[in-house]
């Protein structure tokens, strides 16, 4: 192990004043990206929803995700394989993902796409979170990016899971029987 | 590369060095497939809030017979007890019961008036089986994800990957001939992070109550459990301990944070150094 402290840090470990670094994201892969990773050589095509305000109606009560799903990111494989990208907010963070559905409606993979953080309440402030959605690695957001290495907080998946179940809902009663 | 994924009820992220001259991008994430797997079979393993997990099996039957459990089980419940000993039981992941009582971790069996044992209680024999004297209530939530990360790693290297890091929800390990600075959260603001410096082959994880304290939730107990007391540990500060293998920095920051003291014996027979953020 070869460890360098910040020299600004005494090791006794008396918090350092230093600037601070606020707000933060990272992009991980885009959906054309995450589409490979989770299925291989296989060709989609967009199919997008218009969900009713019944099914949209389920969705929520079944996973506690209140914001409505955008149903223009959804694709189709000719074999009945899904692929659809939604985002979840959290009190402290906003995600972006990626789901793919096999033909028997079963999760076949999950890519996290985007991460942006924040602590407090303009997470779920729709304008704040506009500047983020659609962003792509070569389109890179204002925020500082190149933090990769946070020790020290688990910031739970939870959001994650029920934005997975919004999803599997969403499949059940709408692309389930689209699927064959 | 980074790739990202839900894993131990965290976010999981794996990170391959791209400059390396073997680098090709279908091989990183072959190996990056490979080693977000053998973190979900950990999860699988030691989940506490999985009913079917072999964790669960000990907790609900470890009592009354001998079990037959996993290697990577065996090994991190080794971990564990040496741990264990060397701390003067300050480490102990058998505080489950504790914790399901606070409403921190699902009852799967009641287990609310049984009086359970602690780790020296649970009994290893080689190779891979498992008893216990008493009832017992395993927590592995302290010490998993750091062995998760460490076979991440180790997946990482036999699929062919050079260097890179994995980190699972703030522990996390750097390997290869890459240098990475490092950052904790301040534990008065968790938005706000603190350089504190660069770590190469090393593991680091950090503890600290953050976002178990939310503005919604300040009556909720905190989830470390002096074993020696049973008493909820309330703190401020943040703890991390950088060592070589991230297992045992997870394990260490539950030493460092009950005893509040940097340095333990342990802390040098595992070479980890403790670092407090005060608050």
């Amino acid at each position: 192990m070869n460890w360098k402290p910040n020299p600004l840090l005494a090791l006794t470990g008396i918090a350092l004043v230093g600037a601070p670094i606020y707000a933060h994201a990272k992009i991980y892969v885009s959906a054309e990206q995450a589409q490979k990773l989770i299925f291989p050589n296989k060709q989609f095509t967009k199919t997008p929803l218009l969900l009713t305000d019944d099914v949209q109606d389920k969705m929520q009560s079944a996973s506690s995700v209140s914001h409505p799903f955008k149903g223009d990111r959804v694709w189709k494989a000719s074999d009945g394989n899904y692929f659809i990208v939604d985002e979840v907010v959290g009190k402290h963070e906003m995600i972006t993902y990626a789901v793919g559905i096999s033909p028997t409606g079963a999760v076949q993979g999950i890519e996290i796409m985007e991460y942006v953080e924040s602590y407090g309440y303009e997470v779920a402030d729709e304008s704040w979170r506009k500047q983020f959605v659609g962003k792509t690695v070569e389109d890179p957001i204002k925020l500082k990016k190149d933090i990769e290495n946070i020790s020290g907080a688990t910031l739970s998946s939870k959001h994650l899971t029920d934005g997975v179940k919004r999803i599997m809902v969403m499949y059940d009663l709408i692309l389930k029987s689209k699927a064959k | 590369m980074i790739r990202c994924k839900p894993l131990l009820g965290t976010y999981v992220e794996i990170s391959v060095n791209e400059t390396s001259p073997q680098y090709s991008e279908r091989i990183a994430n072959h190996a990056m497939d490979q080693a977000f797997e053998v973190i979900e079979l950990v999860q699988k393993l030691m989940g506490f809030h999985n009913p079917d997990s072999e964790l669960s099996s000990i907790n609900a039957r470890s009592h009354i017979e001998t079990l037959e459990v996993h290697e990577w089980t065996f090994k991190v419940l080794s971990a564990a007890k040496e741990i264990h000993t060397l701390s003067a039981g300050l480490f102990d992941c058998a505080v489950g019961a504790k914790l399901i009582r606070a409403g921190l971790l699902p009852n799967h069996k009641n287990t609310q008036t049984i009086e359970c044992g602690d780790l020296s209680n649970l009994i290893l024999i080689k190779p891979n089986k498992v008893r216990s004297d008493k009832p017992i209530q395993l927590d592995l939530g302290g010490i998993a994800k750091g062995f998760a990360v460490d076979k991440a790693v180790e997946t990482l290297k036999a699929n062919g990957i050079e260097s890179g890091s994995v980190n699972a929800g703030g522990d996390l390990r750097v390997f290869g001939n890459i240098s990475k600075e490092i950052q904790v959260r301040s534990p008065t603001n968790p938005n706000e992070l603190i350089p504190i410096g660069a770590l190469e082959e090393g593991s680091i994880a950090s503890t600290g109550l953050y976002y178990s304290k939310s503005r919604d939730d300040m009556n909720k107990l905190s989830y470390i459990v002096n074993p020696l007391n049973m008493e909820h540990v309330e703190f401020n500060g943040s703890y991390s301990i950088l060592a070589p293998e991230c297992m045992y920095a997870d394990a260490l920051t539950k030493v460092f944070a009950i005893s509040q003291n940097d340095s333990r014996p342990c802390f040098e027979h595992f070479s980890a150094q403790a670092i407090k953020i005060t608050a």
